[in-house]
């Protein structure tokens, strides 16, 4: 069953990326009024799928590496549903949708059939670490989007093009608002994940920290979101600074995410 | 259909000769009533603005009408022969159909996509209903021609993007504002464009506006049309940590504004960003203040590049404009002719026996107890009934087809029996 609406979430997913390209092609407000809805429906589907698995395995689905990218996935989809109706920035659904789509599409390899667990996860402190952090990296990733779609939106303002693309894009206090406030939640999400992660750990590995490839990438990540904020917050910087500075603490957040599971040996690394 | 527009616009007749007719004409009612004194007109809408005048009517007789319109143009204008010829069109039928839903569209306005005329327009047939100069014909291509300007106004970009530069400017305000609401404006110097986009933006929710000028006393006057500050000039370097947007217009030979004087702003402003609308030539501003983090400097060029940028575009929304309205006038053209008493009683009829087939399958659940001959019957008397209620509006048609004045009865027969799916 779970499986089923995960299908669905995809195929509803790639109709949403398809509507949302159409917009910026077409640019008609309402084709991206459409898609949103799609990706809505999609979400719904989504949402679904993740009950279903939850009464049929028994365990919160956000343990295996592919129930975690579908996570990600849906809260980094469920992040935009809810700031799209107060910020109007349906343009910002041709940036999420695609990489949500990606992300389901990855998660989907490895979603089919029974997943054991190993007796270390089975702590009810894993799916809260697991949730806190990657509902915390979906808020960093949006960040990151408006961030992007700031630099652009700005270059094409200081180089008088204004007629063309930059009509999509929101304005630039709009996306400079998104970015502030997706950190501002991001950050004590992946703080308090970072935490629960280090009481499990003490109970699983015998200590709080191990010095792991993957936390350490991690801590240079929450070092530099730490420092944007405090930039943010107590220097006050807005718009072009902040806006770079997000997407490379975005980077660096990637490269423990995605890199080390490939290219490294990690303790982190379980199913 | 015996439509005629007569009239001229900005493109066929010089202001001088547009302003002499629209003056002895103005907009009130009283020419309304001397058209609608020739016999051979039926139905009229006049319509004056500063940049046309038109004649819509429906006439009986479409030469005479044309004749006694083209005298009364020719009266109030005092145009010579010459001069009527040169400035004058005359469009019948479909093609005065399209004209007045292009001028409803505003594709032939000076500034494309301008949404005054439509209310031009709607004043216009307003005065005319309330003269009782409009019938069915009339009224019918009036309010097809709203419909129609709505439908370009949302199906294309014709009203899309600024097209002067003061609108220009307030357009990328908001790009860079999202919503003006609260925003504080310093406007350096006079000028009428300078002022203009003041007010522009004063009108999208700007909050405050502070006024500088070499001379105090100008300022202060300044200050008072806009309800707003007047401000010392030597003091500029320090209202730049308040504001939000500056437009500059001085008559200065040099730079108003330096690099140093932003940069120790926006530190001041904790990176507020700022956005500055340089006006004046010689410019006001330096323009190395644009490489500055959160700083956005527009010339007076910078700014009509755009407009001639959106200019173009509304050329290229226009054609699609022009494919809409095509097929409006189509539209138009198929309600006309239904207009015909045959067609008329034919739909009629359909309709009704379309009612009485309904009813007897939603009876069908109790008629099953019945033989067939008890059902025939009632089929039979059905369609007396029909037959019997429609007699007398058939043959009132009929007779007044006879001396030409069916057209307001099939329109209301029309209406009230819901035969036009529209």
């Amino acid at each position: 069953m779970d499986t089923m609406f995960l299908k669905a979430a995809l195929a509803v997913y790639f109709v949403s990326v398809l509507g949302y390209v159409t917009s910026i092609y077409v640019r008609r407000v309402m084709v991206a009024k459409v898609s949103t809805w799609i990706f809505f429906l999609a979400f719904l589907c989504h949402t679904i799928s993740f009950i279903f698995r939850y009464l049929e395995t028994g365990h919160t689905p956000v343990i295996s590496i592919y129930e975690t990218l579908s996570f990600f996935a849906w809260a980094m989809a469920g992040v935009y549903l809810a700031f799209q109706p107060k910020t109007k920035t349906r343009v910002l659904g041709a940036f999420v949708s695609p990489v949500t789509f990606l992300l389901m599409i990855a998660a989907s390899k490895g979603l089919e059939g029974y997943v054991s667990i190993p007796e270390v996860l089975k702590s009810n402190l894993v799916p809260l670490h697991v949730i806190l952090s990657v509902t915390g990296e979906a808020l960093f990733a949006l960040a990151s989007f408006a961030g992007a779609m700031y630099l652009i939106q700005e270059g094409l303002i200081k180089n008088k093009k204004v007629s063309g693309f930059s009509r999509m894009l929101p304005s630039l206090s709009d996306l400079d608002r998104i970015n502030h406030f997706c950190l501002m939640w991001g950050f004590p999400l992946l703080t308090l994940g970072v935490l629960v992660g280090s009481l499990w750990a003490r109970t699983a590995w015998g200590s709080h920290w191990q010095w792991d490839p993957k936390q350490v990438w991690t801590l240079v990540a929450w070092v530099f979101y730490a420092l944007l904020l405090h930039q943010r917050l107590a220097i006050g910087w807005k718009g072009h600074k902040a806006a770079f500075l997000s997407l490379l603490a975005f980077a660096i957040l990637l490269v423990s995410l995605v890199a080390i599971n490939l290219f490294f040996v990690t303790a982190h690394s379980f199913i | 259909m015996n439509i005629i527009l007569i009239g001229m616009n900005h493109k066929t007749a010089p202001l001088e000769i547009r302003e002499r007719l629209s003056l002895t004409c103005g907009n009130d009612a009283n020419h309304l009533a001397e058209i609608m004194k020739f016999p051979e007109i039926q139905e009229v809408l006049y319509l004056a603005t500063c940049n046309r005048v038109e004649v819509l009517a429906n006439a009986v007789d479409t030469a005479g009408a044309v004749e006694k319109l083209r005298a009364f143009i020719f009266h109030h204008g005092n145009l010579s022969a010459e001069e009527m010829a040169r400035c004058l069109y005359l469009h019948y039928d479909d093609e005065a159909v399209r004209h007045l839903f292009r001028v409803a569209s505003s594709i032939d306005s000076m500034v494309m996509g301008e949404p005054q005329i439509l209310g031009q327009v709607k004043d216009a047939y307003r005065t005319a209903v309330e003269h009782n100069t409009t019938g069915v014909i009339l009224n019918r291509v009036l309010h097809h021609a709203f419909r129609v300007a709505k439908r370009v106004r949302t199906e294309t970009g014709i009203a899309h993007n600024a097209v002067s530069v003061s609108f220009a400017a307030v357009e990328l305000a908001k790009k860079i504002f999202g919503s003006l609401e609260g925003k504080t404006i310093l406007l350096i110097g006079a000028g009428e464009m300078s002022e203009l986009a003041a007010r522009h933006l004063l009108n999208q929710g700007v909050r405050k506006i502070l006024i500088a000028n070499r001379t105090y006393a100008r300022a202060l006057q300044m200050a008072e049309n806009f309800h707003g500050t007047a401000t010392d000039f030597d003091t500029l370097a320090e209202k730049l940590r308040d504001v939000d947007i500056v437009i500059s217009s001085t008559g200065a030979p040099g730079y108003v504004i330096t690099p140093p004087m932003i940069e120790a702003a926006i530190r001041r402003r904790k990176n507020r960003l700022l956005f500055l609308i340089d006006i004046a030539v010689p410019r006001d501003i330096d323009p190395a203040v644009n490489e500055i983090d959160n700083v956005y400097l527009y010339n007076i060029d910078n700014l009509q590049d755009i407009v001639d940028t959106n200019v173009k575009s509304r050329q290229r929304e226009a054609e699609k404009a022009e494919a809409i309205i095509d097929d409006e006038v189509g539209k138009y053209h198929e309600w006309f002719n239904t207009l015909e008493v045959v067609p008329t009683i034919i739909s009629l009829r359909e309709k009704m026996e379309g009612i009485v087939k309904s009813e007897l399958v939603k009876s069908g659940s109790w008629m099953q107890n019945l033989n067939e001959e008890e059902k025939k019957n009632i089929e039979i008397l059905a369609g007396s009934i029909i037959n019997k209620i429609l007699h007398d509006p058939i043959t009132g048609l009929k007779e007044e087809s006879r001396e030409n004045g069916a057209l307001p009865y099939i329109a209301a027969l029309r209406r009230l029996f819901g035969l036009d799916d529209v």
